[in-house]
């Protein structure tokens, strides 16, 4: 973290933590500054994260690179408040988030943050359309609900991942690659502001692997978010706009030695 | 109510579910159908206790109270109390009866004679018998069940009757008459089968030589008045007209006189629910095991759930909703059950006493299972189902809120 301060190939200065020096850029949607997390193993601790610091930027696709055990799921349920830093600070839109109550991390994730997972995580009883409106039933606050505008917009982001003739299809009904479009469609239909995908196309073959990541990128510059994907994939984070690295619990702008 | 879907998806899916509803459908059926049947009985002892009794009585210490006024007097004295339907005569002595010709042959263990209370009713008991009979013609009587068995009587037995009138000085020298049973009867109320016997109040009047022919008065009153409101507006009136008719003082509300066999039928009915609400409870602690299965196996939606932004509370009333909906669907089929079972008693019955009646006729007073459904005990019914099915909900749901999106989808 004492390395001189890097540069992009179009000049824009960096700063420690790979981020614009440039004072005319936005603020980090999302900013995370030395987090640490260890995990209770038998009587031991596991250090997993020591002193992780990320920012994502809206409308930028910034991949996550490590080997597997190297912390990538770890630091993704962080940034995701899927869980809690043991030490460190993590802001969304300029407020601090890192110690919010269970309750209030659920409203965030449900207004402003999209998931895709290795496994899709699909609700196996629901239907694609289905699975796609839950985010929006869940963000949505008393018993009046917009339904209609809920519908529609579930059914439209159906269509944008190319599934509008697979609706009422079960996961069990549906291929992998599939299943991984209902997933991308069902992180993006509340619009979020952070999209978190831990190795989206983990699970796929190469082929199908490679037009879902297509699919995730086109999506995440069409909606500005601010994407961070984990990969283990040289290939996959070369196609992204950004690539940090992770290694024994810290985040490099390069490839650490 | 975003999660119902879900929720009704878990129930199509699950067979466990539908069986918890099963359950507690049966529970519900059981207890729908035991306190129908015990209303039914509570409501046929009360108008048989009113039917006998009426719903108040004027009564005397003094049995020659009643030889110096008429029903005309009494009428007239309470002419302006309101809620009073009929003024019924009623003359009741006691006697010594025995069976004609000595002890019973039939039954060496029956009594020679028994005291028995003699209730002389304007009820036609014996339709094919003249209303005037010859001073040698038996008189009809109709015996409770308890006392033709003691003394070993049948229909169509003659039987003597001994009694004494102590009216004036001098005048009590005993009376005797033959009286020839012509049926049965029962109460439903064991004492009174065994010491009573009904005969024609005009035969009785006569035997006695009684002056006006009646030793109480039978009150019934009008359907929307209360009898103990009525008892007690009649006992001030004879008050205030006490000169004019000395010493009656009392009248009874008929839930007084039935009213230790009334309160032990509602003692057991209360017992009864509440042994029989044990199976409803069984069936929502099914709930519980259900719902904590459901739970654990559902444990990988829950953390997806969960990361999609469903806060604690919504799982919580998530599997609270679930649970209420099996619930729902289960007091929903249980009285639908316990309706059809209530409307098909007696098949029933012959089901579960392999084709012989349960309830025998000559035990229970009534040839039929009475039934009667309350709104009010089932309307408690169903609350009390549905709070146990909430309170044990609470537990799995509560247990789901606490599942931790990183832990649940790591394995799988
Ligand atoms: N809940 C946990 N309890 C104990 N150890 C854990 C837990 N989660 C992750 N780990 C450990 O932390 C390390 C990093 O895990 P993870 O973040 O899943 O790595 P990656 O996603 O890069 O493959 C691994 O060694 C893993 O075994
Ligand atoms: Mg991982």
């Amino acid at each position: 973290m004492s390395d001189p301060l890097p540069e992009t190939g179009d000049g824009i200065q960096l700063n420690a933590v790979g981020n614009p020096t440039d004072l005319r850029l936005e603020m980090p949607t999302l900013m995370a500054r030395e987090l640490c997390k260890s995990y209770r193993v038998g009587s031991g601790k596991l250090q997993v994260l020591r002193g992780a610091s990320v920012d994502l930027y809206g409308g930028q696709i910034c991949a996550l690179m490590g080997s597997s055990g190297s912390g990538k799921s770890t630091l993704l349920n962080m940034l995701g408040l899927l869980d809690k830093p043991d030490t460190g600070k993590l802001w969304l839109h300029k407020k601090e988030v890192q110690n919010l109550g269970q309750a209030a991390a659920a409203r965030l994730r449900a207004a402003g943050l999209g998931f895709v997972f290795q496994q899709f995580q699909l609700l196996p009883e629901l239907s694609a359309f289905e699975n796609v409106l839950m985010p929006r039933r869940l963000a949505a606050r008393g018993w009046w609900s917009r339904r209609k505008e809920e519908r529609r917009s579930a059914r439209e982001v159906l269509e944008r991942v190319g599934l509008q003739d697979r609706l009422h299809h079960k996961p069990s009904q549906l291929s992998g690659g599939e299943q991984q479009r209902v997933a991308i469609a069902r992180a993006l239909v509340s619009k979020p502001a952070v999209l978190l995908a831990d190795e989206p196309t983990g699970n796929l073959d190469r082929k199908t692997g490679t037009e879902t990541l297509d699919l995730l990128l086109r999506l995440g510059r069409e909606e500005s978010a601010a994407v961070l994907l984990a990969t283990h994939d040289p290939d996959v984070a070369a196609r992204c706009d950004r690539t940090i690295f992770i290694r024994d619990g810290v985040i490099f702008n390069q490839v650490p030695e | 109510m975003s999660l119902l879907g879900l929720g009704i998806q878990y129930f199509r899916t699950r067979l466990l579910l539908l069986m918890s509803a099963v359950a507690i459908a049966l529970g519900v059926a059981v207890l729908f159908t035991v306190l129908a049947v015990m209303n039914g009985f509570l409501a046929e002892l009360e108008t048989a206790i009113r039917d006998l009794s009426g719903d108040a009585v004027i009564e005397t210490a003094r049995t020659q109270n009643f030889e110096q006024h008429t029903l005309q007097d009494f009428e007239g004295w309470l002419a302006d109390v309101d809620g009073i339907e009929t003024l019924e005569p009623q003359l009741t002595w006691y006697g010594l009866v025995g069976r004609r010709g000595g002890r019973s042959v039939n039954d060496p263990r029956s009594a020679d004679l028994s005291g028995l209370m003699l209730v002389g009713t304007d009820e036609d008991i014996a339709p094919d018998v003249a209303a005037e009979l010859g001073p040698d013609d038996p008189l009809p009587m109709k015996m409770g069940v308890g006392a033709a068995k003691e003394l070993g009587l049948q229909v169509g037995d003659e039987i003597g009757v001994i009694t004494f009138v102590g009216r004036r000085r001098g005048r009590g020298a005993p009376l005797q008459r033959t009286f020839k049973l012509v049926g049965t009867f029962s109460t439903g109320r064991y004492d009174q089968d065994l010491n009573r016997a009904v005969v024609r109040r005009h035969d009785l009047s006569q035997l006695l030589r009684h002056a006006t022919g009646f030793s109480q008065v039978i009150v019934r009153t009008q359907a929307d008045a209360d009898p103990l409101l009525v008892a007690v507006a009649i006992e001030n009136r004879l008050q205030v007209v006490g000169t004019a008719a000395p010493g009656y003082r009392t009248t009874y509300d008929w839930r007084n006189r039935g009213g230790n066999l009334l309160r032990a039928v509602e003692n057991q009915r209360g017992m009864l629910s509440i042994v029989f609400f044990f199976i409803v409870l069984v069936a929502a602690y099914q709930l519980v095991a259900t719902l904590t299965l459901t739970v654990s196996e559902k444990r990988r939606d829950i953390g997806v759930l969960r990361a999609l932004g469903a806060t604690p509370k919504r799982i919580v009333r998530f599997f609270v909703t679930l649970g209420l909906l099996i619930s729902v669907l289960g007091i929903v089929m249980g009285l639908a059950l316990g309706h059809w079972l209530i409307n098909n008693l007696p098949t029933v019955e012959r089901w579960i006493g392999g084709g012989q009646p349960i309830f025998r006729a000559e035990i229970y007073k009534f040839d039929h299972i009475p039934v009667a459904v309350d709104t009010q005990s089932v309307l408690l019914l169903v609350g009390m189902t549905l709070l146990a099915a909430l309170i044990f909900s609470l537990i799995p749901a509560w247990r789901a809120s606490r599942v931790t999106v990183i832990k649940s989808l790591r394995k799988r």
